[in-house]
């Protein structure tokens, strides 16, 4: 059990399952600890019950979007050291123009992935998110 | 005509929106040479292409505009339509307006009562008659206007959408393909791994024309030069290097890199500048044969900054060479080779927005060998948009006060 609480605790947002399905399917080859969520609302639902050592988000979602998601963990001290991947088609120049103007702040994000994600390279950039940040 | 049918004619053009602020007088000697025509559903009223010789003017019924829409030289053309026109409306801008050809086609979609105008004497009349040919240019003006505003937003606003909607299944297949390719799904066996592998470069094709697709719509000069900004040429170039890094060695084809000894700064639009410069090298060694070398220059001018691309390839056959810009084109040789033909016409639009000019010319044995060498010159003496604003400022502080 304890051994299982030191393996890295990453969440994946993304409103499409097979979306998920491919990117656990990636990232369980690795010691790592999954949970999805398939729209923000549950995503902070989430993180409220455990803090995730790395979130994966999609930014095109229902309920609550993925910028909804950032300015949230931004605007709480308890969540905003948690590294944020963001893995979207939506191109990052746009994404980064959207959230400056809903916020006036600059997007505070670790890494911008536009899907589809090559697997080694999601790999790679994961564990060095975590690398730094855990 | 009698003069009483004169009146009536004249009364109905009151009607229609293009005249509907003209003198009684301005009315009846138009009204001189109108004529009415009826025509049943499905038939043409006008053709998209032919001399623009009448204007007609909608009485009853309903009018389709159609474009024609032909995607490569060899598809079937197909007809969109892209508005209609109903009582007091007008079809047949054109005959007032360059370049004096109908610029779609109209079609009845029911019984469909018009007055025609001759194009000609109505030209004539309101070049002789300043005040009404005024009141009708302005509101032509306008309605020409708001057509193409309604079109091009729609147009924009549909084709996010539907670039959104399409992407989103295709990113999660090119996933799943991915995940499987990289045996992450488990073993996989030489024959699926390469049927896994080909169907990964269709979908990546099918993306780019996506968002190809998606860019011509996008495309106005205005859009282009709202992202201006200062930004380093030398970098733009070493990201579309490495674009293009992987087709390059797929392929066995060796880049030549011959940069200016120093860059220095230019305004543009630097996303924009890179799509140029990676589609000229992505088509550079796409048409390469194998271990042959892919040049790529840059050397600054006076007035502009000049970049060079330039392959070892078959060339593109001299007939094809005037064409190779517009939307759609593919050239005759390359029927093999997976594209669009949008990549090319998206370069050309971003470099006019820019000021520029992207030149094209087969070198026919010029150093020895066939090959094909695109030249693009950047101006270096553009503006941001924050210095356009400045700028006019100035001069509007210099204007005397009255």
């Amino acid at each position: 059990m304890a051994e299982t609480e030191k393996r890295p605790y990453i969440l994946i947002v993304d409103d499409d399952p097979d979306i998920l399905e491919g990117i656990v399917t990636i990232l369980e080859s690795q010691p790592y600890r999954l949970a999805t969520a398939r729209d923000g609302k549950k995503c902070m639902e989430m993180i409220t019950r455990e803090i995730p050592n790395l979130l994966i988000l999609d930014l095109l979602m229902p309920r609550m979007d993925g910028w909804g998601v950032i300015r949230e963990m931004r605007s709480e001290p308890r969540y905003a050291h948690v590294p944020i991947m963001v893995l979207t088609t939506v191109i990052e120049d746009a994404s980064r123009r959207r959230y400056e103007l809903e916020t006036g702040m600059a997007m505070d994000i670790q890494d911008y992935v536009q899907k589809p994600a090559n697997p080694v390279d999601l790999l790679q950039r994961v564990e060095k998110l975590l690398k730094i940040h855990v | 005509m009698p003069a009483r049918s004169l009146t009536v004619t004249a009364e109905r053009l009151r009607r229609s929106e293009i005249f509907s602020e003209l003198c009684d007088e301005d009315l009846i000697a138009i009204a001189e040479f109108c004529r009415e025509q009826t025509f049943q559903e499905g038939e043409i009223v006008l053709v998209e292409g032919a001399p623009a010789e009448t204007l007609y003017l909608v009485e009853r019924g309903k009018l389709a505009l159609e474009k024609k829409i032909q995607i490569g030289r060899h598809s079937t053309p197909r007809n969109a339509t892209i508005g209609y026109v109903e009582p007091g409306k007008i079809a047949g801008f054109s005959t007032l307006a360059m370049p004096d050809e109908y610029s779609t086609s109209a079609m009845c979609l029911e019984p469909t009562r018009v007055i025609a105008v001759d194009g000609k004497a109505l030209r004539a009349f309101l070049e002789s008659h300043p005040a009404a040919g005024l009141k009708v240019m302005k509101i032509l003006a306008e309605l020409v206007s708001g057509r193409y505003r309604n079109a091009t937003n729609t147009l924009t606003y549909f084709l996010s959408i539907v670039s959104h909607e399409l992407r989103g299944p295709l990113a999660a297949i090119e996933n799943y393909l991915q995940t499987m390719l990289g045996g992450f799904a488990g073993e996989l066996n030489p024959k699926q791994k390469r049927m896994i592998e080909r169907s990964i470069l269709r979908v990546v094709d099918l993306r780019t024309l996506i968002g190809d697709v998606v860019d011509l719509a996008r495309m106005r000069p205005e859009q282009i030069q709202a992202d201006f900004e200062w930004c380093n040429p030398g970098e733009i170039g070493t990201e579309s290097i490495e674009d293009v890094r992987l087709a390059a060695a797929e392929k066995g084809v060796r880049m030549i890199i011959e940069p200016p000894p120093k860059f220095e700064p230019i305004v543009g639009a630097r996303r924009r500048l890179r799509q140029v410069f990676t589609n000229l090298l992505n088509n550079a060694i796409k048409f390469s044969p194998p271990d042959s070398r892919v040049f790529f220059r840059a050397w600054y001018e006076p007035e502009a900054v000049v970049f060079e691309v330039e392959d070892e390839g078959p060339g593109i056959p001299e007939e094809d060479l005037p064409h190779i810009f517009k939307d759609f084109f593919r050239a005759s040789n390359v029927e093999q080779t997976p594209g669009a033909g949008l990549g090319l016409s998206i370069a050309h639009k971003i470099i006019e927005a820019h000021n520029g000019k992207i030149l094209v010319r087969n070198l026919n044995g010029e150093t020895g060998k066939a090959g094909t060498r695109f030249t693009v010159y950047i101006p270096r003496d553009l503006m941001t948009p924050e210095m356009c604003r400045r700028e006019w400022m100035a001069m509007e502080g210099d204007q005397p006060k009255g």
